[in-house]
C-alpha cells in the first residue's frame, strides 16, 4: 500500500469514528423506559400508500389511516405516546437504513419477516399473517392456478407472490412480472394477463374496483412484523410486543382487522 | 509578472481545483459500503451467464427491431414531410411533433395497457411486442427528422443535374438524393441507435416474462431477489460495453466527414 493510500484510509477511518461517535449520543432514558427519538412521540416510518395497510387520510390525526397505522396508533395510545407517521421509501425501510439513520423509532410498513431482513433490524412478534391470492375476471372460468395452462399470469417483481407463482404454476402458463401493482392491475384490466397472483389484501381492494374476484387463496407461512433498529431498542421492542399482545387479548385487534380485511 | 508565468499559474490553480474535487469525492465516499452494495463478486458471478444469453441478447434484439422498424417508418415520414402534397406534410409534421413531445415511457404504457382497452386489440408479441411497437413509433419520429435534414442537405444541383439527364422525380430521389443523404445522416443515426439501446430499458413498464427480460428488467428483478444492487452495476457495464464503442465510432465518422468536406 502506498503512503498516500494509507493516508486516505486513515482520514476515512478518522471520519468514520467521528461520525459513529456522534451517533452514540442521545437521550439517556431511565432503566426499562423505551428510548425514543423525541420524548412523548412514537415516530413510525411507512411506505405510503399501500392500501389497505396505509393510505393518506386528512381526517386522521397522523395524516394516514389503514391497518398498519391503526395498529400502530393503538399501541402508541397504550404507551401514552403521540403517533407521528413519516412516509419513506421501502428500500430504506427493509434494509434498516432508515432506522440506523435515526429517521424513526419503528417501521410499520406491511413488511414480511424474513431472515435477510433480520440481519439488519429486529422484528416484533407478527401482527399480520399474510396470504397470497389469485385474482381473475369474474366468470372467467379460472378457479385455480391449474386452470392457467396456456394462459398468462401477472405477478409483481420481487414479491413473495412472484416466488410462490414461480414454484407452483403449471408448465404451460407464462409468468409476466410487472414493476408495481399499478401496472399489474392495468395489465389485468387490458387483458394482457388472465389472472394476477398478489397479496390477498391488495387483491381484495381490486375486487371492489372492477369485475374481479378472488378465486384462490394460498398460505405461504409469512407474517408481517414491526421493526426497530438492532441495538438500543430492546425496551421499545418489549413494550411493542407487550401492547400488541394486550390488543389481541382485548379484542381491539380483531375490531381493526375486521375493518380492513372482512371478506364478507 | 510575465504573461507565460501568469498562464502557468492559472493552469496550476485549475489543476488544483480539479484534484481537490476528485479527492473530496474519494474521501466522502464510503468505499466499504459501496463495494458491499454494488460490487459483490459472489452475486456478480451468479448473474452469469443469464445476463448475457438472456438479458443482453434481448436488449440487442429489441434495439435491432425498434431501429429497423423506426428506419422504415421514419423514411416514409421524412418523404411525407417533404411531399408537395400539403396534407401529407401536415400529417407527418403532426405525427413527428406529437411523438417527439411525449416521454417514451408513457407511449409504451399506452400501447401496453390503454390501446388494448380502447380498441380491443393487442399488439402481437404480448407485452414486449406492445412495448416494441411503441419504441418503433417514437424512434420513427426522431429518425424522420434526421433523414429529412439529410435529404435537404444534398445540394440542389444534384437534383437539377439528374433532371437534366431525363431522370424522373422518384428515380432521382431513390438513386441520387437518398444515397447521398444517408451518407450525411449516418453519424446522427448512430446516435439515434445509442439512444434506442438505452430506451429499451423502459420496456420494463410493459411487464415481461423471464425469457423476454432485457438488461434493466433482468437487473431490477435480480436486485429484489438477492437484496443487493450489484446486478445494476453489471447491467450498467453491459450497456457501456455496447454504447461506448458506438459513440466513439460516431466521433470518428464525424471527424472523417469534416475532413472530407
Amino acid at each position: 500500500m502506498s503512503p498516500r493510500k494509507l493516508k486516505t484510509l486513515s482520514i476515512t477511518a478518522a471520519l468514520a469514528l467521528a461520525l459513529s461517535a456522534c451517533g452514540s449520543g442521545g437521550t439517556d432514558a431511565a432503566e426499562g423506559e423505551p428510548e425514543l427519538l423525541s420524548a412523548g412521540e412514537l415516530t413510525v416510518c411507512t411506505d405510503a400508500p399501500y392500501k389497505p395497510f396505509v393510505k393518506p387520510d386528512k381526517s386522521a390525526p397522523s395524516g394516514y389511516s389503514g391497518f398498519d397505522i391503526d395498529i400502530a396508533a393503538a399501541i402508541a395510545e397504550k404507551m401514552d405516546l403521540e403517533l407521528k407517521v413519516k412516509d419513506a421509501g421501502f428500500d430504506g425501510l427493509q434494509s434498516g437504513a432508515s432506522l440506523a439513520a435515526g429517521q424513526c423509532d419503528v417501521v410499520v410498513s406491511a413488511m414480511t419477516i424474513t431472515e435477510e431482513r433480520e440481519a439488519n433490524l429486529d422484528f416484533s412478534d407478527p401482527y399480520y399473517d399474510s396470504k397470497q391470492s389469485l385474482l381473475a375476471v369474474t366468470g372467467s372460468g379460472i378457479a385455480s392456478l391449474d386452470d392457467l395452462d396456456g394462459k398468462k399470469l401477472g405477478v409483481q417483481q420481487g414479491t413473495t407472490g412472484a416466488e410462490y407463482a414461480k414454484d407452483n404454476v403449471p408448465d404451460g402458463a407464462q409468468l409476466i412480472s410487472f414493476p408495481s401493482d399499478a401496472e399489474l392491475y392495468a395489465a389485468l384490466n387490458s387483458g394482457g394477463v388472465q389472472a394476477v397472483l398478489q397479496d390477498l389484501p391488495v387483491n381484495l381492494v381490486h375486487t371492489g374496483e372492477g369485475e374481479f374476484e378472488i378465486v384462490e387463496e394460498y398460505d405461504t407461512d409469512e407474517s408481517y412484523g414491526m421493526a426497530v433498529k438492532e441495538e438500543g431498542s430492546e425496551d421499545l421492542l418489549a413494550a411493542i410486543n407487550e401492547n400488541l399482545q394486550a390488543l389481541k387479548d382485548s379484542g381491539d385487534y380483531d375490531t381493526i382487522y375486521e375493518k380492513y380485511f372482512s371478506t364478507k | 509578472m510575465k504573461r507565460t508565468t501568469k498562464t502557468r499559474l492559472t493552469r496550476g490553480v485549475m489543476y488544483l481545483i480539479f484534484l481537490a474535487a476528485v479527492a473530496a469525492l474519494v474521501l466522502a465516499a464510503d468505499w466499504a459500503a459501496i463495494q458491499k452494495a454494488f460490487f459483490n463478486v459472489e452475486i456478480a458471478k451468479d448473474a452469469f451467464p443469464d445476463v448475457i444469453v438472456v438479458a443482453a441478447k434481448n436488449t440487442i434484439i429489441y434495439t435491432a427491431i425498434a431501429f429497423a422498424g423506426g428506419m422504415v417508418f421514419g423514411l416514409v415520414l421524412a418523404l411525407m414531410k417533404l411531399s408537395p402534397v400539403a396534407p401529407y406534410r401536415w400529417a407527418a409534421t403532426a405525427y413527428i411533433e406529437f411523438f417527439r413531445g411525449l416521454p417514451a415511457l408513457l407511449v409504451i404504457f399506452t400501447f401496453a395497457f390503454a390501446v388494448p382497452i380502447a380498441f380491443q386489440w393487442r399488439p402481437p408479441g404480448g407485452s414486449a411486442g406492445a412495448g416494441l411497437l411503441a419504441l418503433i413509433i417514437v424512434s420513427a419520429a426522431y429518425i424522420a427528422e434526421t433523414i429529412r435534414a439529410g435529404i435537404q442537405a444534398v445540394p440542389k444541383g444534384q437534383v437539377e443535374a439528374a433532371h437534366s439527364l431525363g431522370m424522373s422525380g422518384s428515380w432521382t430521389m431513390v438513386s441520387v438524393v437518398l444515397p447521398q443523404a444517408f451518407r450525411i445522416v449516418i453519424p446522427p443515426l448512430t446516435n439515434e441507435l445509442v439512444v434506442l439501446i438505452k430506451d429499451t430499458s423502459l420496456l420494463f413498464i410493459a411487464g415481461m416474462a423471464i425469457q423476454e427480460q432485457e438488461l434493466t428488467t433482468f437487473a431490477r428483478d435480480s436486485v429484489s431477489s438477492v437484496g443487493n444492487s450489484t446486478p445494476l452495476t453489471i447491467a450498467a457495464l453491459m450497456y457501456l460495453a455496447v454504447t461506448l464503442p458506438l459513440t466513439r465510432l460516431v466521433a470518428y465518422m464525424e471527424r472523417r466527414g469534416a475532413r472530407g468536406r
